[in-house]
């Protein structure tokens, strides 16, 4: 038993050590500290800046079918990289894997319908916010309840795309005060899947961003919109990896610049008019 | 006298408590065809295999002519190359030709260049009787002609002393005739052979010398006539008697064709002792 | 919507998908093959470090040790997204191909190294000329198994940002709104490739084959 224990660990050793794997610090202590060189400077000499998004979240960002990437949020992006004199180089990542890419240097930023999260922000930091929006509670056609309030979905079937901000929101304010039962919340990968079983069925209603939920109403038909509020959801901003200083004053006055100029809300009109 | 090809001093096998055989002490000279009997489980195979180090023996020694090849860093790869062994399984390679088999140690062990190799394989095949099934998978041969095609492998080799454990053992009777055959012929092309067999035919026809092994011991060793016909033991009558008595039932029931093709491996212990 | 380009964007994830496979199939093939006769032929320690390497890396799922390569240790090596999948999932096959080599070295009986070393060869030529060309033909059939977990577990590299098949039905799908065609042409498309080289395999094993008399 003893000997068994030994060796384990010996495996575990010679495994780490076979994967080039030093003892390390946890995760959220490995992002640059705030005397390294700012990303700006290599941004800069390489002429291209490195943004990831998952882009399967339409109309922020998506792709069309031949590939080109798509949506309020890739164009928004596309005037920030005009107005550093940079190119722009996309990286489409799985919306969990995105934090973690700009912690370790895979991409020089990401832009993917965030929001500003104080768990979030330990291990990145935020630009100024560019656009704010609304979550929305979806239900699809035959949905026969009413609910006035977010605290009425507690005797219904939720659904939500996990590790969203909205996650959080039901988690934190539904769940954990006991109003609403683990089992009768659904946590999707993705809003399409989330989608799909609304319109099967085996959730009553979905609680997600308020823009995407207005275009999942314009695909699917019967889905309906039955309340609107300022809950998880605040401003979006674009992560930035931590400490970066002289980038965020950078993307800021960007963000700025594109406020005053109207563009944002040009772009708006374009992505998310009915 | 000249130098024995092979001399066994004081050879001891244990495996745990179990005492294989001990203090063994055998000779074979050049050209002699000694053959082994006794009952199973008494450590007959496994003095075959401590002979040419598939096993090593627990105590005493082995000479291969001036060498002792149970020395301290004594070269086993080479000493096997000089020792041919034959398996009661054949254990042929079973993803190559019969060819290929005999072929094998003399480009890989020999390091023959092909053509010489191929030549060769074929040569020992023909002196096997199995020319004509050179180019077939041991899956596609008889249990005897996988047998002889083992026969050829080891002798490609050109070994100083032949190992055969249990040739016949596993093969069907109608079969046994055949592997013989090849192992009489090359007792009398002057090969030096230890043989250990049930085939007391064989043993009475070609032996020079019989050794009788119980227990771990060897009881007996003599001529062919002297065992048959005057074993100085009780113990030696009884085993060739009850082996006599196994082999002639087995012989009968398996009908007369058996018994034919067969060697007439009655020994005439049965009437004579 | 126009499904040729539809399918064509899809389609275009293949590349990925038969690339990663392509890297981890026979990595795992050499290092499962390493590992098995070491497992088989070597001392005591070799053989319970073997087994617990085996026993590890099957436990850990290929994600796991995937975001691992790619994140937690990019200060040791920067791979990109491809290289740190294909090496994740060549490691843990080669576990799991170890196993087969290992089952398909004990099926070849070892009676066939006694007969090659009597007639002199050594441990190592017996191995490469005897029980190796004997083991890699009994494993062909469990390997047909392992290329359709590869080429399925391929699909993986999505999680970092590797353009494959499943992200680009993902990915259409979201622009699109049409989930289920394009779910339909990734697992069309997952179907036909280990279908292909479930029947590559077989025709090799065939091709392979040691004739025996029936």
């Amino acid at each position: 038993m003893k000997k068994g224990l030994i060796l384990l660990v010996l495996v575990i050793l010679i495994t780490g050590s076979l994967l080039g794997c030093q003892p390390e610090a946890p995760l959220e202590q490995t992002s640059n500290p705030p005397s390294s060189p700012s990303k700006l400077d290599s941004i800069n000499t390489a002429g291209k800046i490195m943004v990831g998004t998952s882009a399967d979240y339409p109309p922020y960002e998506s792709v069309d079918e031949s590939g080109k990437y798509i949506g309020f949020d890739i164009e928004l992006m596309a005037a920030i990289a005009e107005g550093m004199g940079v190119k722009l180089e996309w990286v489409d990542m799985p919306f969990d894997s995105l934090i973690a890419a700009v912690q370790e240097n895979k991409i020089d930023l990401s832009i993917s319908c965030f929001n500003y999260s104080e768990e979030r922000d330990q291990q990145v930091d935020f630009s100024e916010a560019y656009y704010t929006s609304k979550d929305a509670f979806l239900v699809a056609k035959g949905f026969s309840g009413t609910i006035a309030k977010p605290e009425d979905v507690v005797t219904l079937k939720v659904g939500v795309q996990s590790g969203t901000v909205q996650d959080d929101w039901l988690t934190s304010n539904l769940i954990d005060t006991g109003l609403l039962k683990e089992e009768n919340l659904s946590r999707y990968e993705r809003v399409d899947q989330a989608a799909l079983d609304l319109q099967a069925g085996r959730v009553d209603v979905l609680m997600l961003d308020e823009v995407p939920a207005k275009n999942l109403v314009s695909q699917y038909e019967g889905f309906n919109i039955v309340l609107s509020a300022e809950l998880s959801t605040g401003p979006l901003n674009i992560v930035l990896p931590d400490g970066d200083v002289a980038l965020k004053a950078e993307i800021d006055k960007q963000i700025k610049a594109l406020q005053d100029s109207g563009k944002i809300e040009e772009l708006a009109q374009k992505y998310f008019s009915e | 006298m000249p130098q024995p090809i092979l001399t066994i001093k004081k050879l001891t096998k244990i495996y745990g408590n179990n005492v294989i055989f001990r203090d063994i002490d055998l000779t074979v000279a050049e050209g002699d065809t000694i053959v082994i009997i006794g009952p199973s489980g008494t450590g007959k195979s496994t003095l075959l295999r401590c002979i040419n180090l598939l096993t090593h023996p627990d105590g005493g020694e082995i000479w291969l002519d001036a060498d002792e090849i149970t020395a301290k860093g004594a070269n086993e790869d080479l000493v096997r190359q000089h020792i041919g062994m034959v398996f009661q399984n054949f254990l042929l390679f079973n993803h190559l030709t019969a060819l290929d088999n005999v072929k094998l140690g003399l480009t890989k062990v020999k390091h023959m260049n092909d053509k010489a190799a191929e030549a060769k394989a074929f040569e020992e095949l023909k002196r096997v009787g199995l020319s004509d099934r050179a180019h077939h998978y041991p899956g596609q041969l008889s249990g005897g002609q996988q047998q002889r095609v083992a026969i050829a492998r080891a002798l490609a080799m050109d070994p100083r002393i032949m190992l055969f454990d249990e040739p016949t053992s596993a093969l069907d009777p109608e079969l046994i005739g055949e592997v013989l055959e090849v192992m009489r012929d090359l007792s009398k092309s002057g090969m030096t052979m230890l043989v250990v067999t049930h085939e007391m035919g064989f043993a009475r026809e070609v032996a020079d010398r019989i050794v009788f092994m119980e227990k771990g011991n060897i009881v007996e060793e003599g001529s062919p006539d002297d065992l048959f016909y005057r074993p100085k033991f009780e113990r030696t009558r009884e085993f060739l008697w009850k082996i006599t008595e196994l082999y002639g039932k087995k012989e009968n029931a398996d009908g007369p064709s058996a018994a034919e093709d067969t060697e007439s491996n009655q020994p005439a212990a049965e009437e004579n002792a | 919507m126009d499904v040729a380009n539809f399918i064509k964007y899809i389609l275009q994830g293949t590349v990925y998908t038969l690339g990663v496979t392509a890297v981890a199939l026979p990595s795992g093939l050499i290092l499962g093959t390493l590992f098995a006769l070491l497992a088989v032929y070597g001392g005591k320690t070799l053989k319970q470090v073997m087994s617990l390497y085996s026993t590890v890396m099957r436990g850990i799922p290929p994600i796991v040790l995937l975001l691992i390569l790619y994140f937690v240790m990019s200060g040791e090596i920067n791979l990109s997204p491809f290289w740190a999948g294909s090496i994740s999932l060549g490691i843990i096959s080669s576990a799991y191909q170890m196993e087969i080599v290992r089952g398909a070295i004990l099926s070849v009986s070892a009676g066939q190294m006694m007969a090659a070393r009597a007639i002199g060869l050594t441990r190592m030529q017996a191995i490469i000329n005897i029980i190796l060309p004997q083991t890699l033909r009994n494993a062909i059939a469990p390997w047909s198994n392992e290329a359709a977990i590869i080429i399925k577990d391929s699909s993986l590299v999505y999680a970092l940002g590797v353009p494959e098949i499943l992200r680009r039905a993902q990915l259409i799908g979201a622009s699109s709104g049409s989930y289920l065609p394009a779910y339909l042409t990734a697992a069309l498309i997952y179907f036909a490739l280990v279908f292909a080289s479930g029947r590559l395999l077989g025709l090799l094993e065939k091709k392979l084959e040691i004739p025996a008399n029936p």
